[in-house]
């Protein structure tokens, strides 16, 4: 500590071990925070359409327009130290080819739904217009965490994503459910995404599937045939 | 002359403390950055807010470089005193007479 150099080098070196200590602490404080979501998904609306992956395919695949109500409170996922949380909801069905082998059903699972949730610390981060920022800014106005955010109200929602299987066929599956999922993600530690097992105050989500349910067959043409010339 | 400043400015930008001072540098800067790093985790964890953690940690560093990092007059209040050399005081030339140095 004799010259200013050796100093700033023995303060700032020092600082970077405090800094990743807190760090740590500030990471392992999530594990205090409890999380006990809940949710109730429900189809409302089913639709099997035959369409083109892209313009120039010559193949031709089934596709499952879904819509459904999700109602979810994810409040408990919003401390401090979220960041944002990215719920999707997931439409799942039984694989008939691969089920073989006496080991059990393997499971197709496609994501129809998501969104961003952001806490008010990282509203900055959306990626949205102006005026929409300055909007979701001001709905939260001095306030550090939002748990409100996390409630959800979907109400007969059209799904973002159309979805087929990989053989592109899909009409009249059956046992089909839809569900939904988390996952979080921290400003300081590791991403945590739905729980599979009850770990500590973290709970398992509660409900958050829907009852299965089947798809219908191909919507017929509309015989409207245009007259053209 | 341009010597003299020269050493001046080396001096200033070495920024030597004594033995005391370093010893005082090196326990406040401990001191002081793990005060911030606590200070920090539990004013974030109370206020629920982690870019306050965040501005806090940073700041309180910020404010122990500033403390630490220069040579501040309180880092030197005890200069080591060299013993002159040879055993004599400088001015002297060494001539003795009876027994006492006279010039």
């Amino acid at each position: 500590m004799h010259s200013t150099i050796v100093r700033g080098q023995n303060v700032f070196g020092f600082f970077t071990t405090v800094c990743f200590v807190v760090a740590a602490l500030i990471a392992a404080s999530d594990l205090l925070a409890p999380r006990t979501p809940k949710a109730t998904v429900a189809v409302k609306d089913l639709q099997v359409v035959r369409g083109r992956p892209h313009y120039y395919s010559t193949k031709k695949e089934e596709y499952a327009i879904i819509r459904f109500s999700l109602s979810a409170d994810l409040s408990s996922l919003f401390s401090w130290n979220t960041k944002q949380v990215f719920v999707y909801v997931s439409a799942s069905w039984p694989n008939s080819t691969l089920g073989d082998a006496g080991k059990g059903e393997m499971v197709n699972e496609a994501v129809i739904w998501d969104t961003i949730i952001t806490n008010p610390s990282a509203d900055h981060l959306q990626n949205i217009g102006p005026a929409a920022m300055k909007k979701l800014v001001r709905s939260t106005k001095g306030k550090t965490i939002d748990p409100s955010r996390g409630k959800l109200e979907l109400k007969n929602q059209k799904a973002k994503y159309q979805i087929t299987s990989p053989d592109g066929k899909l009409a009249e599956t059956d046992n089909m459910v839809l569900k939904l999922h988390y996952n979080v993600q921290p400003w300081v530690g590791v991403l945590t995404w739905t729980p599979q097992i009850e770990f500590g105050s973290w709970k398992k989500v509660k409900g958050g599937i829907s009852k299965a349910f089947k798809l219908p067959a191909i919507k017929a043409k509309k015989v409207v045939e245009k007259k053209s010339a | 002359m341009a010597d003299q400043l020269l050493d001046q400015v080396r001096e200033a930008a070495e920024g030597q403390i004594d033995f005391k001072g370093q010893e005082l540098a090196e326990l406040l800067a401990t001191i002081l950055l793990a005060a911030v790093g606590v200070i920090s985790f539990v004013v974030g964890f109370i206020n629920q807010d982690i870019k306050l953690a965040l501005y806090l940690g940073l700041g309180g560093t910020a404010l122990t470089l500033a403390l630490i990092v220069p040579p501040w007059p309180f880092l030197n209040r005890h200069p080591v005193r060299w013993l002159p050399v040879g055993g004599v005081e400088k001015k002297s030339q060494g001539i003795m007479m009876d027994g006492q140095v006279i010039a």
